[in-house]
């Protein structure tokens, strides 16, 4: 189960100087203690950062067992509210409760590395997971299977072809087994034949009772696995309801805003 | 992330016992075999700025800790064409250079330790704490599709790239043990003080490597100012002299800098010579306290890592 309170998440750019990176330099940051404490004597200090809300208020429960799609524009706000739940970026206010060992798929084959063989992979990214040794050591022939690169086992994956790495990447996620799941649009990977036992595996994981909260821009996939969904936009909840629902609202709105911009 | 699994979860086996499934029956009568815990097992919400370094996390996930380590160690040595030999050419090259510079030309004193083993001493020491620390400082960067993906102790990565420096100070190590036979040096019971002695400079190259990964994410200058930096504090500790040479005024001083303590240390214990006891305590506290201020400052940064990096 999961139960997210008013969650809300504030990033701050720099728009007097236009930059294009985030980080700082020593230099700067000694220059911008000067300036800043000159500008707080003047009194308009404070005006070098805009602030920007990547999620504003954010409200929702996912009831145990329970599939719920997430939908929106791209740069809504999804990906953010995904990375907080996965304690990969804190929220600025707000709290969330998750009721269960979570496992977050932001991407596939997270810790990869090129220059490892396929079995040293399947090793690492599982522990990078959060599988512990033994789990992988039971569910290893099953992941290779499912993968289909046996013959590759040995060979580092940096001269495997985009579809065997992502094959196995996708192989090693399906084998988590944590309570609570986070997927990031990760569903649609290799060949058409594939796809259709990602697609299988994906529906055995959503019947198997797991919590399960996925971001994705198919709506085929929102209506064909989730049975709610909700739709972020501009860093706000719009709307949340049944799948169907809540897809219709946002095809009929979004064509809308096309229409108005 | 605990890295129990999921059916043995205490949570879910004390409400109610699962009931026994079996794999063969239809996946929607899975539904009832998760029972939910009656508090969250976590609860996501901004932090204060200054955490608990939270040990018993960093224990549970010290399978990670090992698999990270591991892939540093295989993926330094593939593709490589001496591999392992490397960890001890670097220290023996530059042994045979200062043996001949300071040893046979300037002659230094050495406190009548042959000059190949006194440098190679100082020199491998020196190599394991200078490598770790370097590689432990830029680790977070080496590792940034981990930290904007998953959560994790971020500890771990300065630590398994330190750790995996082990394996080279290990293989440095197994130079010595002909060099010692050939000079026909005889080993003393301070011998078994290499032991502390390495995990103490472990130790410092884990508090110096947190640190400045850290701050590496945070001001990019690091990684342009750590090699110098690195470079000066060579020649401030006794790694190429002796600390005979040091003037008696300054020997107080020059012991504020721990791996001064160490190095003294390491050289007595090998060739059985008078031990500092004062001083290699003093280094301890001090190197343990670096630690510990280094792993605070850590945790207070880290959870910015992911919009910083």
């Amino acid at each position: 189960m999961i139960r997210v309170k008013n969650l809300s998440k504030q990033f701050r750019i720099n728009s007097r100087e236009e930059r294009l990176v985030p980080y700082d330099t020593l230099r700067e940051s000694m220059v911008k203690a000067v300036r800043n404490s000159f500008a707080r004597i003047r009194g308009n200090g404070h005006s070098v950062t805009e602030i920007l809300w990547a999620l504003k208020d954010i409200n929702f429960e996912v009831n145990p067992g329970e599939v719920m799609g997430i939908i929106g524009p791209n740069g809504a706000g999804k990906s953010t509210l995904l990375k907080i739940l996965s304690r990969v970026i804190e929220p600025t206010t707000g709290r969330a409760e998750l009721y269960g060992k979570v496992g977050s798929l932001l991407d596939i084959g997270t810790g990869f590395h090129p220059d490892l063989s396929g079995r040293e992979n399947v090793y690492l990214n599982g522990a990078v997971l959060g599988m512990s040794r033994r789990e992988i050591n039971a569910k290893f022939d099953e992941i290779i299977d499912f993968a289909g690169t046996e013959r590759f086992l040995e060979t580092p994956i940096k001269r495997y072809s985009s579809g065997m790495y992502v094959r196995l990447a996708f192989a090693v996620a399906a084998h988590l087994n944590p309570e609570i799941l986070i997927i990031d649009e990760v569903l649609a990977v290799g060949d058409a034949e594939f796809q259709q036992k990602c697609f299988a595996k994906m529906n055995e994981v959503i019947n198997s009772g797991r919590t399960i909260l996925l971001v994705t821009h198919s709506m085929e996939m929102i209506t064909k696995l989730c049975q709610h969904a909700m739709l972020i936009r501009n860093g706000l909840l719009e709307k949340i309801g049944a799948a169907p629902e809540v897809v219709d609202y946002y095809q009929v709105t979004s064509e809308s805003h096309v229409e108005a911009t | 992330m605990s890295s129990t699994s999921l059916d043995s979860s205490p949570e879910a086996s004390t409400v109610v016992p699962p009931l026994p499934v079996t794999t063969t029956e239809a996946p929607a009568r899975l539904r009832r075999e998760y029972k939910l815990p009656a508090t969250p097992v976590v609860t996501i919400k901004a932090t204060k700025s200054w955490l608990p370094l939270n040990l018993h996390q960093l224990w549970t996930s010290r399978e990670l800790l090992y698999f990270l380590m591991w892939r540093d160690i295989k993926v330094r040595y593939k593709q490589t064409l001496l591999g392992a030999l490397w960890a001890i050419l670097q220290p023996l090259v530059m042994m045979i250079i200062f043996a001949i510079f300071f040893g046979k030309l300037v002659r230094m004193p050495t406190q009548g330790i042959p000059a190949p083993l006194f440098y190679y001493a100082g020199l491998s020491l020196w190599t394991f704490f200078s490598n770790s620390v370097m590689s432990g400082a830029n680790s977070l960067f080496g590792n940034t599709n981990l930290i904007t993906k998953i959560y994790f102790p971020r500890l771990l990565i300065p630590s398994a790239a330190v750790g995996a420096g082990l394996v080279d100070w290990a293989i440095a190590w197994l130079l010595f043990i002909p060099l010692l036979a050939y000079y026909g040096v005889g080993l003393t019971w301070k011998i078994a003080l290499i032991l502390p002695l390495s995990i103490l400079v472990t130790a410092l190259a884990l508090g110096t490597g947190i640190l400045f990964s850290a701050l590496n994410v945070k001001y990019r200058d690091v990684r342009y100012v750590l090699p110098f930096l690195l470079q000066v504090w060579m020649f401030i500790s006794p790694i190429i002299y002796d600390s005979s040479i040091v003037p008696p005024e300054w020997r107080r001083i020059f012991l504020l800098n721990p791996m001064t303590g160490i190095v003294n240390t390491y050289r007595a214990a090998l060739f059985g010579q008078w031990i500092n006891w004062w001083a290699i305590g003093f280094c301890s506290v001090l190197t343990i306290v670096l630690l510990f201020a280094s792993a605070y400052a850590f945790r207070r940064m880290e959870k910015s890592f992911a919009e910083l990096i």
